[in-house]
């Protein structure tokens, strides 16, 4: 990853910001694929994994706060929290692949993706517990909107991240992180 | 997907049309912040009327001004049901199970849809009478002081503004490979979630390849030109905030204040 110049990792995190605001709007149709799908957030994972913790973390902040001034997804009610949750995403996902190295690529990638979404979700239940819903929030709660209502959300970025930066690789788009064993 | 969702620019002349997007970004958060503080029924009269003045000034039709909450009748029951039901408190009026309704469960309800509801309506005001590429100078004129804890900012404004200019494109391009996974049977109506999921992954993956090749791309013509960084780039416009900006200014931290001198 070290080969992508600071102009390339700029750019990259542009078009992922830019994902943050297309791909909901995309999903607006379906029903309940907000919930379900969380679409914001794989672009963000894929920043922090691609372009690093700085540029996890500016997508993970600029993504929401674009979609929600631009599109009014999400409503800025529930702004800050979701802010709190993609930044911590995008910051833990970066700072992740960049200390894990197994000389495997998926297993960088799953251990980078589990620590982060466990992460965000704590960070977030944290926010949400002291800041956010003070004294009005509580663990089934936060079970309830993190785990249970968005499971598929969560086999769905853990089938589709690895396999996007993947396919980025084979496609040259990005560099090879172990190009020995390519 | 063509035409954006609730809160889309509508182009007018009205006084918070013509406000710097700079002095609304920080109204909103002020009023924000008035809103959230509100603690008796005359904090929310308060802020109430001070929005109901907004949307008179916004000149916008009262129906595109409420219609982000138009469309979330259902969240807000949702919450109101939890903050009612779970919130528990003295005097309870019924209780089954771990379900309780008190007085003090149905106020922090009816306080929680409040809030939500206010908020909605102010962020709607802002970005239906600010054009997107206004927002985001206005962001990177707002998060210069950061340069001083070592944030670049001038490339966090670029990477912000390249995002915004890659907006339609992706849209367009979406819109093409969702017309072409529909073609090729992809059912993302279906009511099963096994094949909604389904639909959702052939429309992802490309999506993200044709963005990636297209971020290569500008990334590529923009080294080949000798681009380095944005440190030290110049603006054409350097608008300083006016007279009516401050007054807005002024009248929110007003509000924000006397919400203070309000709280029981």
């Amino acid at each position: 990853m070290s080969k992508l110049s600071s102009v390339k990792r700029s750019i990259i995190t542009a078009a992922c910001i830019g994902l943050c605001v297309v791909l909901p709007m995309a999903f607006h149709a379906i029903p309940n694929a907000g919930t379900l799908f969380s679409p914001m957030h794989i672009p963000v994972l894929l920043a922090g994994l691609i372009c690093g913790w700085s540029f996890g973390l500016l997508c993970g902040l600029a993504g929401p706060l674009l979609s929600a001034l631009i599109t009014g997804m999400p409503p800025l009610a529930y702004l800050p929290s979701m802010l709190v949750e993609l930044a911590a995403y995008g910051l833990v996902c970066g700072l992740m692949f960049e200390l894990v190295r197994t000389e495997k690529l998926y297993a960088d990638l799953y251990i980078s993706l589990v620590v982060a979404l466990l992460a965000g979700r704590i960070v977030a239940g944290i926010a949400k517990a002291l800041l956010f819903s003070a004294g009005s929030y509580s663990l089934a709660a936060w079970t309830t909107s993190y785990f249970v209502l968005t499971w598929p959300a969560i086999v769905i970025q853990l089938a589709l991240v690895p396999a996007i930066v993947a396919a980025l690789m084979k496609a040259k788009l990005i560099p090879e992180r172990y190009p020995a064993a390519a | 997907m063509r035409s954006l969702p609730t809160g889309q620019y509508i182009p007018g002349h009205s006084f918070l049309h013509r406000l710097d997007a700079r002095a609304k970004i920080l109204c909103l958060f002020i009023l924000m912040a008035a809103v959230i503080g509100a603690a008796s029924l005359w904090g929310y009269a308060l802020v109430l009327v001070a929005i109901a003045l907004l949307v008179l000034l916004s000149r916008l039709p009262l129906r595109s001004a409420v219609a982000p909450v138009r469309g979330v009748y259902w969240f807000l029951l949702v919450i109101f049901l939890m903050n009612t039901l779970f919130f528990g408190g003295e005097d309870v009026l019924a209780s089954w199970g771990i379900f309780q309704i008190a007085p003090a469960g149905i106020k922090q309800g009816f306080r929680v849809v409040g809030n939500v509801v206010l908020i909605l309506i102010l962020g709607n005001l802002l970005t239906m009478t600010t054009l997107p590429t206004q927002v985001t100078t206005a962001l990177a004129s707002l998060i210069k002081p950061l340069k001083f804890i070592g944030v670049p900012t001038e490339d966090v404004a670029l990477i912000i503004s390249i995002a915004l200019h890659f907006i339609p494109t992706f849209m367009e391009e979406t819109e093409l490979i969702k017309m072409a996974q529909i073609a090729r049977g992809a059912r993302f109506e279906s009511r099963k979630l096994s094949e909604r999921a389904a639909s959702f992954i052939p429309l992802v993956v490309p999506v993200f390849i044709s963005a990636f090749r297209r971020a290569d791309a500008l990334a590529l013509a923009m080294e080949a030109r000798g681009y380095r960084n944005a440190k030290n780039r110049t603006k054409r416009e350097k608008a300083p905030l006016v007279a009516g900006d401050y007054c807005a200014l002024m009248v929110c931290a007003l509000i924000c204040l006397v919400q203070i001198f309000l709280r029981p």
